[in-house]
């Protein structure tokens, strides 16, 4: 209770708005009932599918018995494996069906896309966008495995334009104190967008330009971190990983116009990592349906490679975000913006080329979204984005006559629909409307799932 | 160390699963038979080469060194590589002659400029590209695919060091001061087939070329820029804009400037072949015949391409790493300064009256080392060459004394003030 009124208390001194009133306590109460209900109907599920998985389990234990030397080579594989905690007897271990027990779990999320370029529909693409597997496995109660597996693109080779990678490879441990840390690659919790990717997830067919173009989701970087949700509703993130190489930086072509970090990024591909960065994250989720939050990420980004005219150059990417969702809206908001410094060395080596470094790029945007129709489990829910960003917002300085124009502050306002089936499977249209390039005017078509 | 020597020693079975390996490997080197001390494989791979460290060189390019300037090797005993590949000028000719005179006496007149042979050591052998350009090779024409291949044209050419044949070569070698150690490293029998021992000239040329870092190392002012060691000064700094810029000289279409996306040091060249319509040069005496042309990929001195006859006129885009030391530009030498061959590039087709003689009418024949069905071929759509007369020149008279500035800094061996 006490809790609770701090809550509202830094609700209202943060956000100096009507907004934090609107959930009473009497109305948070009546959640939290709610909620332990929930918790006891699925510890009721949980025991119950239990069951059934041990009467499984022991069915094809026995039509396992019979082939033994197959079964040897899977008890032997198992070994490997970490100890299963859930009550199966031993032999069981030799069957294949625990390798996927109840403590590992499979997901997968994907999304294929259709586009249509308004002025020149010649350039209509579809395209399988994403195809993604995920594993986590529970060890014990406190210590879990996270893995997720990716293919951009459809076709991954030498000769294709697909991608192939490990976006999550992590462990992470949480202590009795609810200290969460953990090690391996993970995503950065920049943004809204960038750990909350999936397309269920996000209104349009694509992610919106400020958490592309200025964070580079799906951001992620392989290192260490440590956070902790207090009971006073603040999460708090920190952590020491790899960062980006500037050493990448193509002055020629106009990745690094479309999307700055995203052409240098590492993604824990034999990261250069003479140079690592920080992070840290606050988030406020004290009242319900409200997110607050910011971040910061920043590190030197030369990473000594040899005879190189930017070792000091850093980087440093901050955001604000908000997230509203009272009834039927869905409100939120977003502020990043990058700095890098340092590169007047480096961008009179790149003079004449079209793509120098940028010493500050920015963007935000603000979107609103209405349930508008819930029919058994279809909902459809509108939505209005309006972003602005600024991938070349400004460029050190460059002797007379060598300067670069600085980029557009461009203009995307995007007016769709999602309609979701079920809590899984999301069907998408939008239309998309750029300020400056209208060229890229668009219609789009997706679908996508997650589970 | 001879392959003799190395062969015993894997040989010696080891355990496991290497064993299969290895005996499969021992039955290639065919060790079980060896011993004969002198035998010295007559295939032409497998002469070990051992690196020698704090950057000195491996016997076999000290010996490639001993062959690079040993003018006893060629016909008039005047003439060895570094004749025209002079160390002290970048590897390049001293003198400004469209082409070099060889031969017993010195007086056979050659058919193109010298090649620096400063930074081959990464051309790839020649082949096509995915979109179909041709790409890579030795010579100007790419028509052959190592450094080791290359070296042999100019012990044999009439119009170069002019031998009779490799035996020739070779009888000249017995009598060289280095002969002892050339058998110590190659085997005692070496000499004893003219055709091995040979080879082996041009693997040790081709050794002391990759080895050496006097031929590739990476020390002009532009490379100390590039690792922001030193600046480069306004003019300078005007010029590379103006090299880079799609819009101006664009250079940097064949003439890569920046850096590989592994950080290695751009050579100025993308390996790829271009049709400059270069105008013919007088000074060459073959060109004394009307009916003679040369015509890069599709002949004469390379014949597989002869049917191609797109390619026809197409040249190697060579590094532009030293350019400033040269004294005679493309590969027939008709320009003798640098800022003349860059304002060609730019008044090619704004000012043909410039570059080619004019006809009975007084009109410039333009692409005149071409003969006529082949000037379509020249490229004149990409900047800075898509331009018409009475039309502005891509670069300006002080925007070429800027690029040839900048050009300036690609020398070799800057020293910081």
């Amino acid at each position: 209770m006490k809790k609770n009124i701090l809550a509202q208390a830094v609700a209202l001194a943060l956000m100096a708005s009507p907004l934090a009133a609107s959930a009473s306590e009497a109305e948070l109460l009546k959640r939290l009932d709610k909620l332990a209900a929930e918790v006891e109907q699925l510890k009721a599920e949980l025991a119950a599918t239990k069951k059934k998985t041990d009467t499984v389990e022991k069915r094809q234990d026995a039509l396992a018995a019979a082939p033994v030397a197959p079964a040897a080579v899977v008890a032997a594989s198992a070994g490997t494996a970490p100890a299963v905690t859930a009550p199966v007897s031993t032999a069981a271990a030799a069957s294949p069906a625990t390798m996927l027990g109840p403590n590992t779990v499979l997901s997968s999320y994907g999304e294929v896309n259709y586009t249509r370029p308004r002025h020149d529909s010649s350039k209509s693409q579809a395209d399988v966008a994403r195809a993604v597997i995920g594993i986590t496995h529970r060890f014990d109660e406190k210590t879990k495995m996270v893995a997720e597996f990716e293919w951009e693109h459809a076709v991954t080779s030498a000769s294709d334009k697909g991608e192939t990678e490990v976006e999550q490879l992590y462990v992470e441990r949480e202590f009795n104190n609810g200290l969460r840390a953990k090690g391996g690659l993970f995503l950065i919790p920049a943004g809204l967008l960038n750990t909350n990717h999936e397309p269920t997830a996000y209104y349009g067919v694509y992610r919106n330009f400020v958490e592309t173009a200025i964070i580079p989701s799906t951001w992620r970087e392989a290192g260490l971190g440590l956070s902790q949700t207090l009971d006073n509703g603040i999460t708090w993130d920190t952590g020491l990983t790899t960062g980006f190489d500037l050493s990448k930086w193509d002055a020629t072509t106009t990745d690094g116009r479309t999307s700055p970090l995203g052409s240098i990024h590492q993604e824990g591909q034999m990261a250069k990592s003479h140079d690592l960065s920080v992070f840290g994250a606050l988030n406020w989720r004290g009242v319900p349906g409200l997110l607050l939050g910011g971040s910061v990420f920043t590190g030197k980004i030369g990473q000594k490679t040899p005879d190189f005219a930017a070792q000091d150059a850093r980087l440093t990417l901050w955001d604000l975000h908000a997230r509203y969702t009272p009834g039927k809206w869905d409100l939120s908001a977003v502020y990043a913006r990058g700095t890098i410094s340092n590169t007047e060395a480096l961008n009179q080596t790149f003079a004449g080329n079209p793509t120098p470094v940028p010493s500050s790029f920015y963007g935000w945007y603000t979107q609103a979204a209405y349930q508008l129709w819930k029919n058994s489990d279809y909902t459809l829910t509108p939505f209005l984005r309006y972003e602005r960003f600024n991938t070349a917002n400004s460029y050190a300085a460059m002797p007379a006559g060598l300067a670069v124009a600085t980029g557009p502050n461009e203009g995307v306002w995007t007016v769709g629909t999602n309609f979701n089936v079920g809590e899984g499977v999301v069907l998408k249209a939008d239309y998309q409307k750029f300020k400056v390039d209208t060229a890229r005017d668009r219609f789009n078509l997706g679908l996508g799932y997650a589970f | 160390m001879s392959q003799n020597n190395v062969a015993p020693l894997i040989c010696t079975p080891n355990r496991g699963r290497w064993l299969l390996a290895l005996a499969a490997a021992c039955l290639l080197a065919a060790c079980g038979g060896g011993g004969s001390g002198d035998s010295g494989s007559s295939a032409a791979a497998a002469t070990p080469i051992t690196p020698v460290p704090n950057g000195g060189l491996s016997q076999v390019a000290s010996l490639g060194k001993k062959i690079f300037s040993d003018q006893s090797l060629s016909a008039s005993a005047k003439q060895s590589c570094a004749t025209c590949h002079n160390p002290d000028n970048a590897h390049a000719q001293s003198n400004d002659l469209a082409v070099q005179l060889g031969g017993a006496n010195l007086d056979v007149p050659g058919f193109r400029a010298v090649p620096s042979l400063r930074y081959l050591n990464l051309t790839p052998a020649f082949f096509f590209a995915s979109d179909g350009t041709p790409t890579g090779g030795f010579n100007r024409d790419g028509r052959v695919n190592t450094l080791a291949e290359q070296s042999e044209r100019p012990f044999l050419a009439p119009h170069e060091m002019a031998n009779a044949g490799r035996a020739d070569v070779i009888a000249k070698l017995k009598s060289a001061a280095y002969v002892e150690e050339f058998r110590k490293v190659f085997g005692a029998a070496i000499l004893d087939n003219s055709d091995d021992a040979f080879n082996r000239i041009q693997l040790a040329l081709q050794q002391y070329q990759k080895e050496d870092t006097d031929f590739h190392p990476y020390d002009s002012k532009y490379d100390q820029f590039l690792a922001g060691k030193v600046p480069l000064n306004a003019a300078e700094l005007r010029g590379l804009a103006l090299f880079n810029n799609p819009t101006k000289g664009n250079c940097v279409a064949c003439h890569l400037s920046a850096r590989g996306s592994d950080g290695s040091s751009p050579l100025f060249t993308d390996f790829t072949f271009d049709n400059l319509g270069v105008p013919r040069n007088p000074a060459i005496a073959a060109t004394a015949d009307p009916a003679y042309f040369d015509l890069g990929l599709c002949g004469p001195d390379r014949t597989d391409l002869s049917s191609r006859s797109a390619l026809c006129g197409k040249f190697k885009v060579p590094t532009l790493r030293n350019v400033a030391t040269r004294k005679v530009f493309f590969h027939n030498g008709y320009f003798k300064t640098l800022r003349e061959a860059v304002s060609f590039y730019v008044k090619r087709d704004t000012n043909p009256e410039l570059w080619y003689p004019a006809d009975a009418s007084g009109v410039a024949q333009k692409f005149n080392d071409l003969p006529e069905q082949y000037r379509k071929n020249v490229n004149v759509t990409e900047v800075p060459y898509n331009r018409q007369p009475n039309m502005p020149p891509a670069l300006s008279e002080s925007e070429v004394d800027d690029v040839v500035q900048f050009l300036g800094t690609l020398t070799d061996g800057y020293k910081a003030q």
